[in-house]
């Protein structure tokens, strides 16, 4: 399994490289640039606009910024300086504690989706066709087709508005309170962090759910109708043996395998609502850097989802391993 | 509140741990804010306590906390809280009046400016603010070329050189300018940064550190107990995308005239709130204490008012901005084509049919839902300078305003007279030569602008102009403005009360004279007499002889029809009513950003 993990390692490096070269081609292509805004203030005079196209190194061809760009990361370790904040750009996205944020808010609503998500399919496949599956379906496609956004505001419209929550002193967004910021862990602050968190989950969390339900259903209906289910029913094994012990464990299989797709688009897709629930993630700094064309921190942010791709999917094989016997990668 | 009550009261003990006692008595030398005094503009203000903690949102988060190279609104909210210059506006009459100098001296031939520091007053961190300091900021920081900053354009003089700035003695600087520019002293309100805690970073000054050192200086990831200032607040704590928390600095100069040291309330916190529907809803959840609202929310906010403790201040005060659209003079001159088109736009009088199919009226209706008025002037309307007053800073009359009143049968009669009429019948109007004229306004994704551009179609295309409406990505369009390219753009700039500071974009050679760059080459009558007018305008202290040179510039500009101004917004602002002095909320206020309180002097009924 190591040497499976590794060797997908180095299989990445070229993968990245051509994602760099892509993304970087993609941000020259756009019309604009860092200092397009800066053009539109009357007060800033042309020769400062120069000196700042020299500073930031945008007069240079396209091959030398990114082989520049190529040579400082491999040789210094260096992915630049925002253009925006002066920092390093690891400094700029990850400031604070945005990166825990980040995985713990992609990590726990990866794991509620799926421990729902599998059971009500099961449910929902086991009783197909019965009023409950179609409460279930009506109510998974619905989470298909809300923009998480659109949900994200009509969820705290409904908290502000029809329940008032303000009346009692609870306020809305965010990951806690802002006087908690900074204060150690005590079972205010734990339940203060629980009653912000629960409709990132539920926002990012249904949506999410309801694709995995589907799948879920699905893939045991299709298992249920095999032959060796046939088997098992006709060796007489109970309907919980056959449905949990045989159909399951080979329905869940595609459940797994995306996993290594969902983790990254939880952090990358998760941007919109971040903004919306004032979350303090990752995503949002690189959308702050794509709204302003702060080129260096768009190209770390594209090598940071790419990475977490990368764990996606190493996480996917190991699980796929576990839950299935015949698969070994050595 | 309760919780931002026991935050305040936390961040006041550790600010004083950091921060040191402050002064034990008001200096000799603090400025006073006349609140309550009669006849003054602060006179129907009242006296307050001090203590609490006021929660505003912000937009963005901050980009670093260096005032020098500050290039937005969203960082500069925050240093110009914490660094005030030489001299400042005044919130609520626009005028320059005296902040860290408390007197200034303009020699008989108006070419030396001297400025008399107030005496006494300390950095945040206790240090004396001295003449130093100033001549620091201004020549080893602004005028240094390492730096990266955009204040350096604001202090050019006409024939491209800078002011000199020299102590005088520990109190005194003076600044000696090579020709007369008035305009100088409003660019003189630049930040004053402290020496003792900067030049370390300066190359120039400290030739250990590399060039470009002090560019990276106070960034967010600098430790905030290195951050000293001289204005009300210092930022004390920074949670990215959260929060940004401003604490009482104990060495501000600003005082009550009760002696009540300023600001009144002990915490500022500004909660980073990207999305504007969500801000409205931690206003209305009680989480936020002020609200800048949009035109859309007024029918929500107004209702809730009463019920729930705010008010809605709704102001016929326009903002500093300018919203217009260009009709591109020069097009097809690049590339060789659209001459007859190019002949078209070029005449004022196709300009003026234009301009008389605007409906103002259904603009501010439709658009900013009845809170805005009309805009015909390149100044901005709260400038002293705004021709729309009588005299300099005088109240708004519109005397002498240029009006294209809305008159589709009017423009009709103007395009027909130049031969803009319906050749071949297709419905259309065309060019005097039967060829089509087919016109494209643009515009980026912004949905006030967006509605405008369809308002504005419509009304085009019932005097028969074929012009269609195109949105664009912003970048696109700044793009096609400065390329000269495309036909008709909308967009807006912003503005401030130096007719001066719009130099760049109405001079004939202006890098934004975007609906005619050839005329920097090929200037007519109209555009060396406005070159000739903002040199006036600048060239003397007395506000009088300036004022009525901008009211001639205004008045020809405006006839001109370069930039056509439409609508502008008017300030609207909600507050819970537990908080003082809110209803002196301004646009002018807002020289640092987006919120239009008077900080200093606003204080939290509750503690009375």
């Amino acid at each position: 399994m190591l040497t499976y993990i590794l060797r997908r390692t180095l299989y990445m490096l070229p993968l990245l490289l051509v994602v760099s070269l892509i993304s970087f081609t993609l941000i020259k292509i756009m019309p604009g640039d860092y200092l397009t805004s800066a053009r539109l203030n009357p007060q800033v005079t042309e020769e400062t606009l120069q000196a700042q196209i020299e500073r930031f190194g945008l007069d240079r061809s396209f091959i030398v910024q990114y082989g520049l760009w190529l040579k400082n990361i491999i040789r210094y370790g260096d992915f630049g300086t925002s253009f925006d904040t002066k920092m390093p750009v690891y400094r700029a996205l990850f400031l604070g504690n945005k990166l825990q944020w980040t995985v713990f808010i992609a990590f726990s609503t990866l794991v509620l989706s799926y421990l729902f998500a599998i059971p009500i399919g099961i449910y929902s496949a086991t009783h197909q066709y019965k009023p409950s599956d179609h409460i279930v379906t009506f109510l998974g496609f619905l989470g298909l087709s809300i923009p998480n956004f659109f949900f994200a505001l009509v969820l705290l419209w409904i908290l502000v508005v029809i329940f008032k929550v303000g009346d009692h002193g609870l306020t809305v967004g965010g990951v806690m309170d802002l006087h908690f910021y900074g204060e150690a862990m005590s079972w205010s602050k734990f339940t203060n962090i629980l009653w912000h968190l629960w409709p990132v989950w539920v926002v990012i969390g249904t949506s999410n759910m309801a694709g995995l339900i589907r799948l879920m259903r699905g893939n045991l209906l299709d298992t249920l109708s095999l032959p060796y289910v046939k088997t098992a029913r006709a060796k007489g094994l109970t309907e919980r043996v056959v449905i949990y012990k045989h159909a399951v464990r080979n329905a869940v299989n595609p459940l797994v395998t995306i996993l290594g797709l969902t983790l990254p688009g939880l952090v990358s897709g998760s941007v919109v609502v971040a903004i919306v629930l004032n979350l303090p993630t990752v995503g949002r700094s690189y959308f702050a850097a794509l709204q302003r064309q702060d080129e260096p921190v768009i190209m770390a942010g594209l090598l940071f989802f790419s990475l977490f791709l990368l764990i996606g999917n190493v996480l996917a094989d190991f699980l796929l391993a576990w839950v299935d016997p015949r698969i070994r990668y050595d | 509140m309760k919780n931002a009550l026991i935050l305040a009261g936390l961040l006041v003990i550790t600010s004083l741990a950091v921060f040191g006692q402050g002064y034990p008595t008001q200096p000799a030398d603090a400025l006073v804010f006349p609140v309550g005094v009669a006849g003054t503009v602060y006179e129907d203000m009242e006296l307050g306590v001090r203590g609490g903690t006021i929660t505003i949102a912000n937009i963005e988060d901050p980009k670093g906390w260096n005032d020098m190279t500050a290039h937005e609104t969203s960082t500069t909210y925050f240093t110009q809280r914490q660094h005030r210059g030489l001299v400042n506006l005044d919130h609520i009459s626009g005028a320059i009046v005296p902040d860290l100098a408390k007197s200034w001296e303009i020699s008989d031939d108006s070419l030396v400016i001297t400025f008399h520091l107030r005496e006494g007053l300390k950095w945040s961190d206790g240090e004396p603010i001295t003449a130093d300091d100033v001549v620091f900021t201004y020549n080893d920081l602004l005028l240094n070329l390492d730096v990266d900053t955009n204040g350096r354009d604001g202090q050019l003089l006409p024939d491209d050189t800078y002011p000199v700035c020299e102590k005088v003695d520990t109190y005194t600087v003076k600044f000696t300018m090579s020709v007369i520019f008035r305009p100088a002293l409003n660019s003189l309100s630049f930040s004053i940064l402290p020496k003792h805690k900067l030049a370390q970073y300066v190359h120039k000054l400290n030739p250990e550190v590399p060039v470009g050192t002090f560019n990276e200086a106070w960034t967010l990831d600098t430790p905030l107990t290195e951050l000293v200032g001289n204005g009300p607040y210092i930022v004390t704590d920074y949670q990215p995308n959260v929060s940004v928390t401003m604490t009482r600095n104990p060495y501000y100069y600003g005082y009550d005239p009760a002696g009540t040291q300023l600001p009144y309330y002990d915490t500022h916190i500004s909660a980073i709130v990207t999305n504007q529907d969500v801000s409205m809803l931690k206003f209305r959840n009680g989480e936020t204490d002020v609200y800048a609202l949009r035109p859309e929310d007024i029918a929500i906010l107004l209702p809730e008012g009463a019920s729930k403790g705010f008010h809605v201040l709704i102001t016929d005060q326009p903002g500093y901005g300018t919203t217009w659209f260009l009709i591109n003079q020069d097009v097809g001159l690049a590339e060789g084509v659209d001459n007859e088109k190019r002949e078209v736009y070029r005449n004022v009088k196709f300009r003026e049919a234009m301009a008389h199919c605007i409906d103002k009226e259904t603009m501010i209706q439709n658009v900013l839902n009845g809170l805005g008025g009309p805009q015909w002037s390149p100044v901005s309307v709260p400038s002293p300078f705004y021709a729309g007053r009588d005299y300099y800073g005088g109240p708004i009359t519109e005397n002498n305003a240029v009006i294209f009143e809305y008159d589709p049968a009017k423009a009709a009669g103007l395009l027909d007279e130049i031969g803009v009429i319906d050749a071949d019948g297709d419905g259309y109007r065309d060019l005097p030569s039967g060829a089509p004229l087919a016109m494209e306004i643009n515009t980026n994704d912004n949905t006030t602008r967006v509605a405008s551009c369809l308002i504005l179609v419509d009304d085009w295309q019932a005097v028969g102009l074929n012009v269609t409406f195109q949105v664009v990505d912003f970048n696109t369009l700044v793009d096609r403005l400065f390329g000269s390219s495309g036909d008709l753009i909308y967009l807006g700039l912003t503005g401030g009360d130096e007719p001066n500071s719009g130099a760049n974009v109405y001079n004939s050679c202006g890098s934004l004279h975007a609906y005619r760059y050839s005329a920097c080459d090929e200037p007519d009558e109209i555009d060396t007499r406005v070159d000739e007018l903002l040199g006036i305008g600048a060239n003397t202290f007395d506000l009088d002889e300036a004022f009525a040179a901008y009211v001639e510039y205004q008045q020809l500009l405006s006839a001109q029809l370069g930039y056509i101004y439409t609508v502008v917004q008017s300030f609207q602002y909600a507050y819970y009513d537990y908080v003082g002095n809110a209803f002196k909320a301004s646009p002018i206020s807002t020289p640092g950003g987006n919120n239009g309180l008077l900080m200093e002097l606003c204080f939290d009924k509750r503690l009375l």
